[in-house]
C-alpha cells in the first residue's frame, strides 16, 4: 500500500515535469471517457433499458400489419376483441395473455381535477408486467372480475400531480364523478404507453365486435421459447383467422400478427441509430486508448536513461513496471474524472435535447450508477491497457546498452518505433471507420434536406390548442377556432392563419375512404388516406397549391352539402386521367355513410416526413365538423418577419378570446420537420464529431512518430545532409515511413467502413451503404491531414543544420 | 359497478357510435339518427348527448398519438367502450325478455292485429 502511495505520488512528480504531455493525455482520455459515457447513459436509460419490468425480452406486445390496407406493422389501438381472444386461447408460446383499452378519465383529489391518460385492463396486468406497485397493492382476482372501483396511479403522476402523498392509497377518490379507492401506485417509469391511471375493464371481451381495433396486448413469452416460434405460431393463427373471417372484413387477407418486445416496440425507430452510436463509441475508445499508448511510449522512450539509472541502483523489473503502470493510471484516472464531470454536463445536455425535440421515447436519461460503473471501468481497462505495452517496453533496456548509447537506432529503439507505427496504423484505420460513417450520414442527411416537402414550409408557426371539456361542449369548439382564426388574421405581421387536426409532416389520423363507382378495392389494396379537418385558409396558409375546382369558403357550413378537398395522390391512384371534382366518395366501409362531394384537388405533401413518399391525404372544412375534435392545431405565416416574434401578439389573441386557455407545442413546420429527423440528424452530428474527434487523434499520433523519429534520428539526418542527400531527398523518406502504417491502416480501415456501412444502410437516405463519395472523400480527407501531420514534423528535420545536429548528437 | 340504464335518446346515439365509422361523427351520427330512427335533432343535442355518454364511460374520444402530450390529449372521433356495448346489449336482453311471449303483438298495431 505504501509504495503504491509512494509511485502514486512519483508519477504524479514525474508528470508536473511535463505539463503538456500530461494535458494532452488527460484531455483524450477525458474527451473519449465522457463521449462513451454519454452514449452509454443515454443508449442505457433510452433504448436498452427504458422499463423496470424484470426480463424484458421475454414481454412482448402484437402488432399487426395489413397488406390490403397499405398499413404497416403498427402496436397500437390496432387489435379487436376477438383477435385477442384468438391469440389468448390458441397460442401455446404466449402466456398471462393480457389486453387493454385507453382512454381520458378526470380524476379528482379533493379539489385537483386532473385530466388522465387511462388505461382499462382485461386481465391481470402485474403477473405479466412482473412488477408490483411500490406503494398499496395492485388489483385482485375479484375487483377484475367485477370490475370493482378501484385505480392504480402512475409514479409520475402520484408525483408530479398529487403531491407524492402517501395517504392518498386506499383512500377514495373521483374518477368522471364515481367513487374509486386508489389501491397503488405503480414503480417509476412503468409505463404503458404513457397511462397514467390504471382501472379493471369490468366488462367481458365478447361484447366487442371483430372490426373494432381499438386495444392492445402484451404477454410473456413461455420461457425456452423464442420469439421465431412464437411469431411461426402467430402467423397460423393470422392464417386461420383470415380463413373464417376473411369473406366478412377483406383485410384479413394476408394480414400479419408479430410478436416484438414491448422494449423494442417503444425504442425500435432510434434503435438503429442508437446500435450505431454505440459502435462508433467502441471505435472511439479503442482510438483513444491507441493514442494514448502512442503518446506515452513516444515519452517513455524519453525516459529510458532514468529507467536504465534505477534498473542499475537495484530496482527490480516488477517494481519498475508497477511504477510505470502507476503512472499511465494516474492520467487514466484524472482523465476519467474530467472525462465523468464532462459526462454530467453532457447527459443533462442530451435529456433536454431529446425533450426539446419531443422524441417518442419512454425512458428517462440520468446519470446512473451503471454509467459511473462503466465510467470507472472504461478509465482502468483503458488505463491498464494503455500502461502495459510501454511499460514492458521500456522496463527490459540492456542496461549497460541504454547507459552506453543513448538510443542511436538501438534494438529496444527499434521494437519501439515498430509499436509506435502499429498504433498509428490503427489510429488511422479507426479514425477512416468513423470518417466514412459520418460521411456517409452526411451525404443521406443532404439528400434528405433537398427534398421538397411540396408546400412552402418556412415561415410557418404553428401550435397545439386542446379546449378543456369542462368548459368547451362540442357545439361551442367550431365557434372558437374560426373566432380565434380570425383574431390572428387581423394581427400585423401575419399573412394568413388557419386551424387543422393535423399538417405536415406529423399527420397522424387515417381513415378508410371509398370512391363512389370504386367500392371494390383498387390495386390490390383498401384504400386509406389521412383525414384532415382545416379551415378554409389551410391551403393558402401553408402554400399547398390548387390544382382543379376549389378549396373551401364560406358555403360549407352545417346543412350545406358535405365536400372534401382530396390531394394529388388520391386523385392520381383513384381517377388517373379522369377529373375527380364532382365525384364523391365516403370516410369509412360502412355503406351507412354519407357521400362527399370532392369539390378541389390540391398537390400532395410530405405529410409523414421528408424521407416518406407522400401519403394519400383528404381535408374536410372545419364548418362543417366544428365539434369533431377539441383539438386543433393553428397554423400562421408569417409577412416578411420571423414567425417566431408573432408569438407574444397570438397568445395575446388567444387570451383574448379565453384568458385560461393555454397553447402547446409551439413550433415552426420546419421545426417539425427538423424534429421528425432527430434521430438522424443526432447520428449524423455525432459520428461526424467522433469522425472530426477520431481524425484530430490520428494527426496528434502521426505527428508524434515523426516527431519522434525526427528526435531520435537527428544523427543519422544529419549524416544523411552531410554526406549531400538533399533536404527535399530527407523530407520525402521520412514522410514516406510515416506514409507506410498509414496506408494500411487505410486499407483495413475501409474494410472496417464497408462494413460499417452495412449497419448504417437503415439510417441512411438515397445512398447505398458502399456509397464512393463518402469514401473517396474520407480517404481524400485523412490522406491530407496524415501527410500535413508528417510533413509538418519532417520539414522540420530536414531544416536541421547537418553539421549542429552531428555535434549535439555525440555530446549525447 | 351499478349499471346505470342509458335513456332511449343516448341508446340511439350509442348505437349510431356502434354502426358507424367513427370519423366526423357529429354529421353522420345525425344522419343515422335521422335515417334510421327518424329523430330529427340538432347536432348539439347529439355532441350533448356524446359529452355524457363519454362521462359515464359507455364511449370515449379516441386518441390520436401514443404518446403522453402535454396540455391534454385530443378528444376527438368517438368510439363505443366495452361498458357501452354492454349497456345496450343489457338493455336489448331487458327488452326482448318483456317482449318474450307477445311475438303475435298487442294488439295495438293495425296491422298486426290479427288477435
Amino acid at each position: 500500500m505504501l509504495t503504491l502511495w509512494q509511485d502514486f505520488r512519483y508519477g504524479l512528480r514525474s508528470l508536473r515535469r511535463s505539463p503538456g504531455f500530461a494535458l494532452l493525455v488527460v484531455f483524450i482520455f477525458a474527451l473519449g471517457i465522457g463521449a462513451a459515457t454519454v452514449i452509454w447513459s443515454v443508449v442505457d436509460g433510452v433504448v436498452l433499458r427504458p422499463f423496470p419490468f424484470p426480463e424484458p425480452g421475454r414481454l412482448v406486445g402484437v402488432g399487426s400489419a395489413y397488406p390490403r390496407l397499405d398499413r404497416g406493422l403498427g402496436f397500437f389501438e390496432n387489435l379487436s376483441a376477438p383477435e385477442i381472444t384468438d391469440i389468448a386461447e390458441q397460442s401455446r408460446s404466449l402466456q398471462g395473455v393480457v389486453a387493454w383499452d385507453m382512454g381520458q378519465r378526470q380524476v379528482t383529489v379533493g379539489e385537483t381535477t386532473e385530466n388522465l391518460f387511462s388505461a382499462f385492463w382485461w386481465g391481470n396486468a402485474f403477473p405479466t408486467l412482473g412488477v408490483e406497485p411500490i406503494l398499496g397493492r395492485g388489483f385482485t382476482a375479484d375487483e377484475i372480475a367485477q370490475g370493482a372501483p378501484v385505480a392504480i396511479l402512475s409514479h409520475r403522476v402520484w408525483q408530479t400531480r398529487f403531491g407524492a402523498d402517501p395517504d392518498l392509497v386506499s383512500g377514495v377518490v373521483r374518477i368522471n364523478g364515481d367513487p374509486y379507492t386508489l389501491v397503488g401506485v405503480m414503480p417509476p417509469r412503468a409505463l404503458i404507453y404513457g397511462t397514467d391511471l390504471w382501472i379493471p375493464m369490468g366488462v367481458g371481451m365478447e361484447v366487442m365486435p371483430r372490426k373494432r381495433r381499438q386495444f392492445q396486448l402484451i404477454a410473456r413469452v413461455v420461457p425456452g421459447v423464442s420469439l421465431a416460434e412464437v411469431n411461426e405460431e402467430l402467423s397460423v393463427i393470422a392464417g386461420r383467422t383470415a380463413q373464417e373471417h376473411g369473406a366478412e372484413l377483406p383485410e384479413y387477407e394476408g394480414w400479419i400478427l408479430e410478436a416484438m418486445s414491448w422494449t423494442d416496440i417503444n425504442v425500435r425507430q432510434v434503435k438503429p441509430a442508437a446500435f450505431v452510436l454505440l459502435v462508433a463509441v467502441g471505435f472511439m475508445l479503442l482510438l483513444v486508448a491507441a493514442n494514448a499508448a502512442s503518446l506515452l511510449l513516444t515519452r517513455m522512450s524519453g525516459r529510458r536513461r532514468e529507467i536504465a539509472v534505477r534498473t542499475a541502483l537495484g530496482a527490480g523489473r516488477g517494481r519498475l513496471l508497477r511504477q510505470l503502470l502507476t503512472e499511465s493510471l494516474v492520467l487514466a484516472t484524472l482523465g476519467g474524472a474530467m472525462g465523468t464531470a464532462l459526462s454530467y454536463l453532457g447527459v443533462h445536455a442530451v435529456a433536454a435535447a431529446i425533450d426539446s425535440v419531443g422524441l417518442p421515447l419512454p425512458g428517462d436519461v440520468s446519470v446512473s450508477g451503471s454509467m459511473l460503473l462503466f465510467a470507472g471501468l472504461v478509465t482502468l481497462g483503458i488505463g491498464l491497457l494503455v500502461g502495459i505495452v510501454p511499460a514492458w517496453q521500456t522496463s527490459r533496456p540492456e542496461v549497460r546498452e541504454t547507459l552506453g548509447s543513448e538510443g542511436h537506432g538501438s534494438v529496444g529503439s527499434r521494437v519501439r518505433s515498430r509499436w509506435q507505427r502499429v498504433f498509428v496504423g490503427a489510429e488511422v484505420a479507426l479514425a477512416l471507420v468513423l470518417l466514412a460513417g459520418g460521411g456517409l450520414l452526411v451525404r443521406s442527411f443532404l439528400k434528405l434536406q433537398a427534398v421538397e416537402p411540396g408546400f412552402a414550409a418556412e415561415d410557418v408557426l404553428t401550435m397545439r390548442l386542446t379546449l378543456a371539456q369542462e368548459r368547451y361542449d362540442s357545439t361551442r369548439i367550431g365557434p372558437f377556432f374560426e373566432e380565434l382564426v380570425r383574431r390572428v388574421e387581423a394581427l400585423p405581421g401575419v399573412a394568413s392563419a388557419s386551424t387543422a387536426t393535423q399538417f405536415p409532416p406529423r399527420s397522424f389520423s387515417q381513415r378508410e375512404i371509398v370512391v363512389e363507382g370504386l367500392e371494390s378495392a383498387v390495386e390490390g389494396t383498401l384504400p386509406v388516406a389521412f383525414a384532415t379537418i382545416a379551415s378554409p385558409d389551410y391551403f393558402e396558409t401553408l402554400g399547398i397549391p390548387l390544382r382543379r375546382g376549389r378549396t373551401f369558403d364560406e358555403r360549407d357550413r352545417e346543412g350545406a352539402p358535405l365536400v372534401v378537398v382530396i390531394d394529388e395522390t388520391v386523385a392520381r391512384r383513384y381517377f388517373a386521367d379522369r377529373n375527380p371534382v364532382g365525384k364523391r366518395l365516403r370516410v369509412g366501409a360502412s355503406e351507412e355513410l354519407p357521400w362527399f362531394e370532392i369539390v378541389g384537388v390540391v398537390g400532395a405533401t410530405h405529410n409523414r416526413g421528408l424521407d416518406v413518399e407522400p401519403q394519400s391525404e383528404i381535408y374536410a372544412p372545419l364548418g362543417q365538423f366544428s365539434g369533431a375534435s377539441n383539438q386543433h392545431f393553428l397554423l400562421v405565416r408569417s409577412a416578411g418577419v420571423d414567425p417566431h416574434t408573432l408569438l407574444p401578439s397570438i397568445r395575446e389573441a388567444v387570451r383574448s378570446l379565453d384568458p385560461e386557455q393555454p397553447v402547446y407545442a409551439i413550433q415552426t413546420i420546419e421545426e417539425a420537420y427538423a424534429s421528425g429527423a432527430a434521430p438522424r440528424r443526432v447520428a449524423t452530428t455525432l459520428l461526424s464529431l467522433f469522425g472530426a474527434f477520431a481524425l484530430m487523434l490520428a494527426a496528434v499520433g502521426i505527428y508524434g512518430v515523426v516527431a519522434y523519429t525526427v528526435g531520435h534520428r537527428t544523427r543519422e539526418i544529419g549524416l544523411r545532409l552531410a554526406l549531400g542527400a538533399r533536404r527535399g531527398e530527407v523530407r520525402r523518406l521520412m514522410v514516406r515511413q510515416a506514409m507506410v502504417p498509414v496506408a494500411l491502416g487505410g486499407v483495413l480501415g475501409l474494410v472496417g467502413a464497408l462494413a460499417l456501412g452495412r449497419a448504417l444502410s437503415g439510417l441512411l437516405f438515397e445512398v447505398g451503404g458502399y456509397d464512393p463519395l463518402a469514401l473517396i472523400g474520407s480517404v481524400a480527407v485523412l490522406a491530407a491531414i496524415a501527410f500535413l501531420a508528417s510533413y509538418l514534423p519532417a520539414r522540420r528535420g530536414s531544416n536541421l543544420d547537418p553539421v549542429a545536429a552531428l555535434r549535439e548528437e555525440g555530446g549525447g | 359497478m351499478a349499471v346505470r340504464h342509458p335513456g332511449e335518446f343516448e341508446q340511439l346515439v350509442l348505437l349510431a357510435v356502434a354502426r358507424l365509422e367513427d370519423w366526423g361523427y357529429g354529421v353522420t351520427l345525425r344522419r343515422q339518427l335521422e335515417e334510421r330512427a327518424g329523430r330529427r335533432c340538432s347536432l348539439g343535442a347529439v355532441y350533448a348527448t356524446l359529452d355524457r355518454l363519454e362521462a359515464k364511460g359507455y364511449v370515449s374520444s379516441r386518441q390520436g398519438e401514443p404518446t403522453a402530450e402535454r396540455g391534454g390529449r385530443a378528444k376527438r372521433l368517438f368510439r363505443l367502450e366495452p361498458s357501452g356495448a354492454r349497456v345496450l346489449v343489457e338493455a336489448r336482453e331487458t327488452f326482448d325478455r318483456m317482449w318474450d311471449g307477445l311475438d303475435d303483438g298487442l294488439g295495438l298495431k293495425p296491422e298486426g292485429g290479427a288477435a
